[in-house]
């Protein structure tokens, strides 16, 4: 099992986008068990009317995605820190046929089951499902994500191309 | 339909879901970037699904070359006795 400490010395991002809590159980090479747990603080619920419905505490898909992808790349990078040196960096590239059964709410901890199908050119395709609990919220036949040189200074070459960054959800559900 | 016919057909189902398309829309020669807008991400891709499917490995090196169906189909046979 890994900590919230260890998730934060593998994975780069960090508040309010760092969206894994723990690790329950990782496979290398195949899968992985995190979670995540909704509260009623996260920034996405911040500036909310007073007497806001209830859908509108429904916690937004494309975090539950970004979250699935987290947990996607740490199950990739094997439990490890990229090296220190490595000017690559991860990125969410696609998700394609996401299947959503429910929704989830502050005080719900999401848990993620992720499996690794494979490796090409620096690119990982996972595959899995988004539990509360027993239930299903997400299904994700396939999630990429890719590791691509980013040049960040006064002047970014132009690569990657945007084309490589397909949002396949919005925000909210 | 010969085994190859089988194959390509297959693999025409696959490269046409990966490029969101009806397998009817995707011809043998049809240029994957110019006629049919994919990426470099579509085409790693379809090698990622090659690999699922038919177990055959294709270099990513020969990505540059693998611009339409035809070409795909070709490269995974070569693999194929290569690797089987």
């Amino acid at each position: 099992m890994l900590e919230h400490k260890d998730v934060r010395e593998i994975l780069p991002q960090r508040y309010p986008l760092l969206l894994v809590d723990r690790v329950l159980e990782l496979q290398p090479g195949r899968s992985i068990r995190t979670i995540k747990a909704i509260s009623g603080t996260e920034p996405c619920f911040d500036g909310l009317p007073e007497g806001a419905e209830r859908w509108r505490f429904a916690y937004p898909r494309s975090l539950m995605i970004e979250s699935f992808g987290q947990s996607a790349a740490l199950l990739w990078l094997d439990g490890r820190r990229a090296p220190a040196l490595d000017d690559r960096t991860l990125m969410f590239a696609a998700a394609r046929g996401l299947q959503f059964s429910d929704f989830a709410y502050p005080g719900d901890v999401l848990r993620h089951e992720v499996r690794l199908d494979s490796v090409v050119a620096d690119t990982a395709f996972a595959s899995g499902e988004t539990w509360v609990g027993d239930r299903r919220v997400a299904t994700i036949a396939t999630l990429i994500a890719t590791r691509r040189r980013v040049a960040i200074g006064p002047n970014p070459s132009p690569a990657p191309a945007p084309s490589m960054c397909r949002q396949s959800e919005e925000g909210q559900p | 339909m010969t085994y190859q016919d089988d194959q390509l057909e297959e693999l025409r189902e696959i490269v046409a879901d990966v490029l969101e398309l009806e397998p009817e829309e995707l011809s043998d020669t049809g240029d994957f970037m110019e006629e049919y807008e994919a990426d470099s991400l579509r085409a790693i891709e379809i090698l990622a699904r090659i690999d699922k499917r038919f177990k055959v490995e294709i270099p990513q090196a020969e990505l540059p070359e693998l611009r339409n169906l035809k070409a795909v189909s070709a490269a995974l046979a070569r693999h194929a006795t290569a690797q089987g």
